[in-house]
């Protein structure tokens, strides 16, 4: 498992056209993004449910961070 | 106030409750403080906090490190880790076992990476960096996550050993994590924890959290605006009963603020587990 998949899964988590494209076919996703085979193979299994509610998540941080630097200002 | 073996008790410093924890020092054994707040604080702000750590024990916890990351660490990070560090002289330095970025991109929290070997040898090697330019070993701490990392090899348990035991690293132990990745995957809270090396537990963390998500499907989302929950006691007193060291333990709450009174009390229910967990190891036979 390599530096280049949790770049593919950073982007998942950001990126909800990424996610769009990747959960509409995990494989060509996951091809495009140069993953080797064991890599594709994981995330084909990915945890949708789970993904979908780390996005989330990992949105509202973002936005409440920017939030606070906005109000620091 | 502090229970046998020298145990502490404290409370994650908030702006919010800065009045409330200078007023009841006598109450708090330690405060932690999230370390990326000051990094960027004027000079008059940083003294400040050493002021406060004139008066009251603090900790430095860092959230935007990432070390648990194939990526090195960026090394002008850490030094900025090291330049607060010497500035303020905690009594110690700790971040999360999580990669935060990647291929550029800034996640925007805690993300955990996949559980392998691969994982383990790459975070050795980022604590060694960082332990190198700030001068100390951080404490290292588990972290909640809603989603199971794609191809992870490992048990969460297992990996945390693998990472503690090779690293050098004391373990901050984040019960509220485990209670809520032990939930949300299916596993055992109390034998997660006997997994691990409690004798590499330095620190704990508590906090509350929220059910999310679709009926039927929830999961337990580690927000830090609640309450601790009883279970979350009941594994504080597991490790207090399984450990001879001396335990620091931080209350984590980050808004939804109860009165101070409320807070305080979470502080006492944990002095009452830790000792009631004190009492059960004194107990056994030897």
């Amino acid at each position: 498992m390599s530096a280049r998949l949790e770049a593919f899964l950073a982007r998942l988590y950001v990126d909800a056209e990424a996610r769009t494209h990747f959960l509409a076919d995990p494989i060509a996703a996951a091809q495009q993004a140069h993953l080797d085979p064991d890599e594709i193979a994981a995330v084909e299994k990915i945890d949708r449910l789970g993904l979908q509610m780390a996005a989330t998540s990992f949105a509202r941080k973002r936005h409440a961070k920017g939030d606070e630097r906005r109000g620091a200002k | 106030m502090a229970t046998a073996l020298h145990d502490r008790v404290g409370l994650g410093w908030r702006p919010e409750l800065a009045a409330g924890i200078l007023s009841h020092l006598d109450r708090i054994d330690v405060v932690e403080v999230i370390a990326d707040d000051w990094f960027d604080a004027p000079r008059k702000k940083r003294r400040a906090l050493t002021t406060l750590a004139a008066q009251v024990p603090i900790t430095l916890h860092g959230v935007a490190l990432g070390p648990a990351s194939c990526s090195p660490v960026e090394t002008r990070r850490v030094d900025r880790m090291a330049r607060l560090v010497n500035e303020v002289e905690p009594e110690c330095w700790s971040e999360h076992l999580a990669f935060v970025r990647a291929g550029g991109i800034e996640i925007g929290h805690l993300a955990a990476p996949p559980r392998t070997i691969e994982t383990v040898e790459a975070t050795h090697r980022n604590l060694a960096t960082a332990a190198r330019i700030v001068g100390a070993l951080p404490q290292i701490e588990n972290i909640a996550t809603l989603i199971d990392p794609p191809g992870s090899a490992l048990p969460e348990p297992a990996w945390l050993r693998d990472i503690v035991l090779g690293s050098g690293c004391d373990l901050l132990l984040d019960l509220h994590n485990v209670h809520a990745n032990t939930l949300n995957f299916g596993h055992d809270p109390h034998a997660f924890l006997h997994a691990l090396p409690l004798d590499r537990v330095a620190a704990i963390h508590l906090a509350g959290g929220k059910w999310i998500g679709p009926e039927g499907r929830e999961r337990l989302l580690d927000d830090h605006l609640h309450d601790v929950p009883d279970p979350v006691f009941a594994l504080l007193e597991d490790v207090a009963a399984h450990t001879a060291r001396p335990l620091t333990v931080i209350l984590e709450r980050d808004g939804e603020y109860p009165k101070m009174e409320d807070l305080l009390l979470q502080l006492d229910r944990a002095r009452a587990a830790l000792a009631a967990g004190r009492t059960r190891r004194a107990a056994q036979p030897v």
